[in-house]
């Protein structure tokens, strides 16, 4: 499960602030029926990800059946079955793991239903089965957070990684587009795993502070959550440093942290973008048109420069 | 008429699956139109046979009067270990072991049960939450892929129109264990054991031998599910069976095997699990979240036990102390 968690819930539809050109619904679709397997029915990202491809698929004139795996991939395994048993005309899955779809992805394919992966990528054997994945460019997220860095502390300073959880795909490509793009001058202090917890990132944040203190210069937050963690922490501390603390998602916390000048910047990562997009991307494919292999949602930097202009993702 | 409600009552109890059945492809057929295919029915089957394996492994040990929680923790460790061992072992090898794993954790299960006196509902709720743990412990938390993801993959496929191989494997089982409790005599033995334990003693069966066995089943049973859900999905989670331990209950209370003992048989539990199967499949068909069909079969497990009760069943302890009473009053 590669979906940050315990941020606080937003408003959806302010996600339609982010200037986006996206493609729009195919034409002849109206009336064919689409199958989506989503990770779970109530979620701060997955419900407005729900939501946007409903409205989606509303817009475009299809017959959606929504059906959650309550964040189990075995259930999506089962129900990715059962949907190409009832031969629908597209199916949207949220992956959330590496293969236990494959049976069910090779079904689907032997019976010509095209299958579009929303947020999170599948394992290698399943992408191939794959028409497209729409999603956050998370490695690029990562490699953003980098410049970030790289401009706000000239190039050169000690900085802790505080990641996601440990073997999840989008910590990995957060943590590696990360890395792959910060400057030379940038020297990492400490990794630590916080699982996209605000509560846990509050924790390793005391340990960091007390190992660490002044020494830190920057924090790498690889979701809001977290750097909201890390400011508590700090807060509680009692130290005299503002450190340079960037966060990705847009919460509303982070951008209040953010006008209030705790925090450098976010990237938006807009859910209810994200399911809209998948749905017309699905669309797409079921017209017979041909999409990209990866449909990347936009990341846009949020920093106190700029912040006027949006509204938090979530 | 009391007495015309008590037939019709009768006649639902003991055709309570058929009756269910009925009741969802009419509903299917209603609701859907591609509902009542050969392909919607494979896929009923084939999803009923991971849970199926934890329900029929879970039906002599009712029938023995026991219980046994730890399935479910059980089948995590087994489905773990069928993946995290392929390196190493190889991709058949590593299955076997998986099986090994739960006759393992069953023996655990056994020895404390009949060895030190616990009682199996005590017993296994330890071993249920040792097994979780550990299942956790061992995996880091997190589930282990397959490098050989292909290798399970035949499990799921199309077998003889409406089955897979492992759908048919878990029918093969029922079928087998069924000839085994009502064809044999130690099978015969079981439902003594299950019916009144003091009498099954005095008559010289081997209780204890019994009730050891079954756990063992059990937890060869567990394996086997953990095993075949590990190899159709590629993955071994230490979650595998976390979730899976109330709808095997369900299944086989549904089937008509009675918690207290003495009566049931792998056939209804086989009934009882594709009855249960239909309904999920129905209500992703329709869109139906998942937290709504737990109220349904919430419902229909108050309905039919219920019915049970005001037909009056034939065996059983309860309706056994009942009959007693009655005669002790005429």
């Amino acid at each position: 499960m590669s979906i940050r968690r315990n941020i606080l819930l937003g408003g959806a539809l302010s996600a339609l602030a982010v200037a986006f050109a996206g493609p729009v619904a195919a034409e002849g679709v109206e009336g064919k029926s689409i199958c989506y397997i989503t990770a779970a029915n109530s979620h701060f990202y997955v419900t407005p990800a729900n939501e946007g491809a409903q409205a989606a698929a509303d817009a475009a004139g299809v017959e959606l059946t929504i059906v959650s795996e309550e964040f189990s991939p075995q259930t999506g395994a089962d129900q990715l079955n059962s949907c190409v048993s009832r031969k629908v005309d597209g199916i949207l899955l949220w992956p959330l793991d590496a293969n236990s779809y494959l049976p069910g992805l090779l079904k689907a394919q032997q019976a010509g239903i095209p299958v579009v992966a929303i947020d999170t990528k599948a394992g290698e054997e399943s992408m191939k089965l794959i028409a497209s994945f729409v999603g956050a460019d998370k490695y690029g997220q990562g490699q953003i957070s980098a410049k970030q860095m790289n401009e706000a502390l000239g190039g050169e300073g000690d900085v802790v990684i505080i990641a996601g959880q440990a073997g999840k795909n989008t910590t990995i490509m957060r943590t590696d587009g990360f890395l792959a793009d910060k400057a030379e001058g940038i020297n990492i202090l400490a990794t630590v795993n916080a699982d996209f917890d605000q509560q846990k990132a509050l924790v390793v944040s005391r340990d960091l502070l007390t190992k660490f203190g002044d020494q830190i210069d920057g924090v790498y937050a690889e979701d809001d959550a977290m750097a909201a963690g890390f400011l508590r922490a700090l807060k509680e501390s009692g130290l005299d440093i503002t450190p340079v603390v960037l966060g990705i998602g847009g919460t509303k916390t982070a951008f209040d942290a953010i006008n209030a000048g705790e925090m450098t910047s976010t990237i938006m990562q807009p859910p209810f973008e994200n399911g809209r997009l998948a749905v017309e991307t699905l669309t797409k494919v079921m017209a017979g048109e041909t999409v990209g292999a990866d449909v990347p949602l936009e990341n846009t930097v949020v920093t106190k420069d700029n912040i006027g202009d949006y509204k938090p993702a979530m | 008429m009391p007495a015309s409600l008590k037939t019709l009552g009768s006649l639902v109890v003991r055709y309570r699956l058929l009756v269910m059945l009925a009741g969802v492809l009419v509903f299917g057929g209603f609701t859907q139109d591609d509902f009542l295919t050969l392909t919607t029915f494979q896929s009923i089957l084939d999803r009923a046979a991971v849970v199926g394996f934890l329900a029929l492994g879970l039906t002599p040990i009712l029938i023995a009067g026991q219980i046994d929680l730890s399935i479910g923790s059980v089948m995590s460790l087994a489905a773990y270990a069928a993946i995290a061992l392929q390196p190493e072992l190889g991709s058949l090898p590593a299955a076997f072991a998986g099986l090994g794993v739960g006759m393992l954790a069953g023996a655990i299960n056994a020895v404390i049960v009949v060895g030190f006196k616990v009682t199996s509902l005590v017993a296994t709720l330890a071993t249920l939450l040792i097994g979780a743990s550990l299942a956790l412990l061992i995996s880091n938390g997190q589930p282990v892929s397959s490098a050989d993801p292909m290798f399970g993959l035949a499990l799921t496929n199309e077998f003889l129109t409406v089955l897979s191989p492992r759908s048919a494997l878990f029918i093969a089982a029922a079928l087998v264990m069924f000839v085994w409790l009502k064809a044999t005599p130690s099978g015969r033995n079981l439902y003594a054991v299950g019916s009144s334990m003091p009498a099954a003693i005095s008559a010289g069966i081997n209780v204890n031998g019994y009730v050891a066995g079954i756990f063992v089943l059990s937890g060869f049973c567990a394996g086997a599910a953990g095993v075949l859900q590990a190899l159709s999905a590629a993955t071994g989670s230490p979650l595998a069976g976390s979730a899976l331990l109330i709808p095997a209950i369900t299944a086989v209370v549904i089937g008509g095997t009675r918690l207290e003992g003495g009566r049931g048989s792998s056939l209804a539990t086989l009934g009882g699990v594709v009855a249960l199967g239909a309904l999920t499949t129905l209500s992703e068909y329709n869109g139906i979240p998942s937290y709504t069909q737990a109220v349904y079969t919430g419902l229909i497990l108050i309905l039919l036990i219920t019915l049970d009760r005001i037909a009056g069943g034939n065996g059983g302890k309860t309706t056994r102390t009942l009959r007693s009473a009655a005669v002790k009053q005429a």
